[in-house]
């Protein structure tokens, strides 16, 4: 029994591990309808930011964090400045399409940088475990959970609550009549990206701390989509339920199914819950249900 | 368009896909230069011929599911993967290589189809994003499946194939008989595009809704899309399978599909030619990557190999981002109306 409540937290923690991830894909979609296909290489370039300030210009962390935060708002609106500017007006197909082509060139820049080893990115968040009673809380989870909770809720508000994060829903509704209004809509879909890089260096602190890194880092960004889908693209707040769904669902396949059929089953455990859930509700937990018009 | 001038006096030349004396030269000529191909230019050429011929089959099934019927695709490789798997089996036990290819193109169709059936609920990115989950999918199960059946990480190896006898065991074998397989998918896909389904996917495409108010099944057709699609990469995996006789999970990964979403971008969304010309640029590139790379860092040799790649990279990175920047219609779309400049030529309009 203690052994089950024990991976529930496990998974609990972990699941807010990936909304964490998951709200990077969200941010970027709340404000602009597109689906950033290459968060994972922002999540990345995040990471190789944060080794670059702290193990390769050996800055004291509480100084190199922020300093990588800084990083992520420069080229997160260098990104916007250089090719989604000019894409104000056009198709979402056709920036959708962008961020594929960011896919491959941030990978490139990544290898020419900093090459193609392995690098050991610095422990950033103790590794040690805390125990109450019979209970064993991973430290590091622990905090990260923590940080997920806070920018998510955070988030939450500001997009339903104040008056910018309600521009940029606007911006992504119908960003003709989000001009016409007088809305910029370059400076919504800058503060975008700015937002969706910033939220993907602190889920490469929260998600790498201790691990090592290359370019396939990046692909772990995808295994945060079932949750992103789970809650519906719309809904931040849904992101901390469906991440615990997630995180509980395949912590309990993976303690329980995976020793049973000698496999990892608990690889793709959340891409099927995903599309099941999708089959019941096909816009999520929380997505809106869009009315369509011709 | 046809230019000005020429007319049909018989339904079967309004039907015709060569409508010109030209267009029949050009063909003819295309077709010459690449069946002689072995014969005159090095192995380097004939092995990247096959390779090029290869993704393009991949490619045009794509252009078909994203740029005909406007779903995005991004499983793409992995339905490629599980036709690579279903023909190395179905090789494995003797059979003919072209009846093994149409083995692991249904394979592969069944399982794409799968992700084209959750479009009768799921909808818009949702459903482009589902199809990740057959990447994801692939790998679990040829990863976990018993290793007596798909060889678990280590993957299958065949130790010869061949076609009606004729072994394919040479590089120019292969480059023959992929060359005759994207000729005849090529021909199929400009078949599929003009038909009634065709006109279905474009008509999803451009508004699903109004598709739908007009008789058009929405999800059926996307469904049918991705039959198709999958269908195509179940056969460009067992063209794979046949070129290098090994077939493992590895070679076929996500970033895969992302290169062929690229080639489907430079050569043009909604054209079949764009297909196969995006394919061959992509390919070509890549493959001056590889070959100038080395001559490159003799040239300055203090960036080193490593660099040199990298580099490459992201300039074709560059490349694929410009092209939506500043060509969104891609290549193809260049290409016509040069060629329309030429034709009325010295008029501008």
């Amino acid at each position: 029994m203690i052994d089950f409540l024990n991976y529930v937290i496990n998974g609990f923690l972990q699941g807010q591990i990936y909304a964490l991830l998951a709200l990077g894909f969200m941010v970027i979609y709340r404000a602009s309808k597109v689906f950033n296909f290459a968060q994972g290489e922002l999540m990345m370039l995040g990471a190789y930011a944060v080794w670059t300030l702290t193990i390769g210009a050996n800055i004291p962390t509480w100084l190199a964090i922020p300093l990588a935060f800084v990083c992520a708002i420069v080229y997160g609106w260098l990104i916007e400045r250089l090719f989604f500017e000019r894409l104000v007006g056009e198709s979402v197909f056709s920036m959708v399409m962008v961020t594929i082509g960011l896919v491959i060139l941030i990978r490139g820049i990544v290898m020419v940088v900093w090459g193609a080893a392995d690098r050991s990115f610095p422990v950033l968040l103790p590794p040690a475990p805390f125990i109450v009673g019979d209970m064993i809380f991973p430290s590091s989870l622990v905090i990260g959970a923590f940080i997920t909770l806070v920018t998510t809720i955070g988030m939450s508000w500001f997009f339903n609550r104040t008056r910018a994060g309600l521009t940029l829903t606007a911006v992504a509704e119908e960003p003709n009549t989000a001009i016409s209004l007088g809305i910029s809509v370059k400076r919504a879909v800058t503060l975008a990206w700015m937002m969706g890089s910033v939220i993907a260096t602190a889920g490469a602190i929260v998600l790498l701390s201790g691990r090592s890194i290359t370019v396939q880092t990046a692909d772990i960004a995808l295994a945060s989509l079932p949750v992103a889908l789970l809650a519906g693209l719309e809904s931040i707040g849904g992101l901390i339920l469906a991440g615990a769904i997630v995180g509980i669902v395949q912590v309990l396949v993976a303690a329980y199914i995976d020793p049973a059929i000698g496999g990892s089953a608990s690889s793709i455990v959340p891409f099927v819950f995903m599309l099941l859930i999708l089959l019941v509700r096909p816009t999520g937990l929380f997505g809106w249900q869009h009315v369509e018009r011709v | 368009m046809d230019p000005s001038g020429v007319f049909f006096t018989n339904y079967a030349g309004d039907r015709s896909l060569i409508r010109t004396r030209k267009q029949w030269a050009f063909l003819i000529a295309f077709l010459v230069l690449f069946v002689t191909l072995p014969w005159w230019a090095s192995d380097r050429w004939v092995s990247i011929g096959y390779t090029t011929f290869i993704t393009a089959v991949a490619v045009i099934g794509l252009q078909i599911c994203t740029g005909y019927a406007g779903q995005i695709n991004l499983g793409q490789s992995a339905f490629m993967g599980v036709g690579a798997y279903g023909a190395a089996l179905a090789m494995g036990t003797g059979w003919d290589a072209l009846a093994a290819l149409v083995i692991g193109g249904m394979g592969a169709a069944t399982f794409g189809v799968l992700f084209g059936l959750t479009a009768s609920r799921i909808k818009g990115f949702y459903l482009a994003l589902t199809t990740i989950a057959a990447q994801a999918l692939f790998h679990f199960l040829v990863l976990n499946l018993p290793q007596s059946w798909l060889g678990g990480a280590g993957g299958l190896h065949l130790e010869s194939t061949s076609v009606f006898g004729i072994s394919l065991n040479n590089d120019r074998a292969i480059y023959w008989f992929s060359l005759a397989i994207l000729i005849a998918m090529t021909m199929g896909a400009f078949g599929i595009v003009r038909s009634r389904h065709g006109r279905s996917f474009e008509a999803v495409r451009d508004d699903d809704v109004a598709a739908g108010m007009m008789g058009i099944p929405v999800a059926a057709t996307k469904a049918r899309a991705f039959l198709v699609s999958s269908f195509y990469a179940g056969v460009a995996g067992g063209l794979w399978v046949v070129a290098l006789r090994h077939v493992s999970v590895e070679q076929f990964t996500l970033f895969n599909a992302i290169w062929m979403i690229a080639m489907m971008i430079v050569g043009g969304l909604g054209s079949i030619v764009g297909a196969l010309i995006g394919t061959a640029m992509i390919q070509l590139a890549r493959e001056g990557v590889t070959s100038l790379g080395p001559s490159f860092v003799q040239w300055v040799p203090a960036l080193g190999q490593d660099f040199v790649f990298a580099a490459m990279n992201v300039l074709l990175g560059a490349v694929i981002i410009l092209f939506l920047l500043f060509e969104p219609k891609g290549l193809m779309y260049r290409i016509e109306i040069t060629k329309k400049a030429f034709r009325i030529w010295p008029f501008p309009h």
